[in-house]
């Protein structure tokens, strides 16, 4: 497969506007890894989070993959393609050929041929990873790693918005619970 | 005895089997036990119709992967069956597959109070980063709903 190009301004169109669309995070993320999917044509893709007390990496969302290969055991950032949590995006162009992989083998029953995984960075931190699954040995084009890398900054970006968000709005309901007789106001 | 009604949010997961596993071994002793299992899923975004190669490309995709989340809704039969073989009354199981339009708490809080369940079991994974940005379900379920049980298999 040659390094053709796949993400132009049109997808991104299409993908930005599925993130500013919606308001919650899980729909949000779903929607971007179907989208992911559709436009390459690939296996599949998954959007993790970072655990930064126990550096596991948890699903916020998959499409494509099974559940099998989904739950395949914990994911962890110091064994797992380890350059996408120094900041760096890798491509591994042949999972048969490859060291970076944590579960080798399960990829391999799960038929996959190639992985492209992005750091999600906020604020510089690594928050998450974007990852990408193909059937096939895949030359994913430069340009194509660069767009994807600006997607995961994007995702970071999203991800910590609705979770302020969400902050936001348990201090509303805390507020609003508020008797005005525990104020010691008038009645 | 009134009739109990159990939901069972299912999301095709090994902690879900547990979830499942728990319900038979605690209600299929009894006869008076209707069960729900709900899976809401995220269908596939529309995109706007665009002269646009890719756009149009795009959408021909998007159509098929629609197709293939719909097929996944026919795997609930399979927790059907299992359910009927540990002895609930086939008629007294309801599947219920539909596309979620929030967040998964409230799709579930909005079917326990349509259609009235009595008990939701519900799993719980260790997943803190997730939680941490988009929400504890069990939480937001228990705080929201009055008068039904909430089981927690974790």
């Amino acid at each position: 497969m040659s390094a053709q190009e796949k993400i132009d301004i049109d997808l991104f169109k299409v993908v930005f506007r599925a993130m500013a669309q919606s308001d919650n995070l899980e729909i949000m993320a779903n929607h971007l890894t179907q989208l992911l999917v559709a436009a390459l044509e690939i296996k599949g893709c998954t959007i993790f989070a970072l655990n930064p007390e126990s550096e596991e990496l948890e699903v916020l969302a998959s499409f494509g993959l099974s559940m099998n290969y989904v739950n395949k055991g914990p994911v962890l950032s110091d064994k797992s393609i380890t350059d996408t949590f120094n900041g760096k995006p890798t491509v591994i162009r042949d999972v048969a050929n490859t060291r970076h992989l944590q579960y080798p083998e399960d990829a391999k029953k799960e038929k996959i041929g190639a992985i492209v995984s992005i750091p999600i960075k906020f604020y510089g931190k690594v928050i998450g990873a974007l990852r990408l699954y193909h059937h096939e040995l895949w030359d994913v084009s430069e340009k194509d790693v660069d767009s994807l890398f600006v997607l995961a900054e994007n995702i970071g970006l999203a991800m910590t918005y609705t979770r302020v968000l969400k902050a936001i709005k348990t201090i509303k309901y805390t507020v609003d619970d508020i008797h005005g007789l525990w104020l010691l106001e008038e009645q | 005895m009134a009739i109990q009604k159990i939901l069972i949010p299912y999301n095709f997961t090994q902690i879900d089997q547990k979830a499942i596993d728990f319900v038979i071994e605690t209600f299929s002793h009894l006869r008076d036990i209707e069960v729900g299992v709900f899976n809401a899923y995220t269908a596939a975004p529309e995109i706007e119709t665009d002269a646009s190669l890719i756009t149009g490309k795009l959408k021909s995709s998007l159509s098929y992967l629609s197709q293939k989340i719909l097929e996944k809704g026919t795997e609930l039969d399979s927790v059907k069956q299992k359910l009927i073989l540990s002895g609930f009354t086939e008629s007294r199981i309801e599947t219920i597959f539909k596309p979620r339009k929030k967040d998964i708490a409230s799709e579930i809080i909005q079917l326990a109070l349509d259609r009235k369940y009595d008990v939701i079991v519900l799993n719980r994974k260790h997943s803190r980063a997730t939680r941490f940005f988009s929400g504890s379900v069990s939480h937001k379920i228990v705080m929201s709903l009055k008068n039904t049980a909430v089981c927690i298999v974790s």
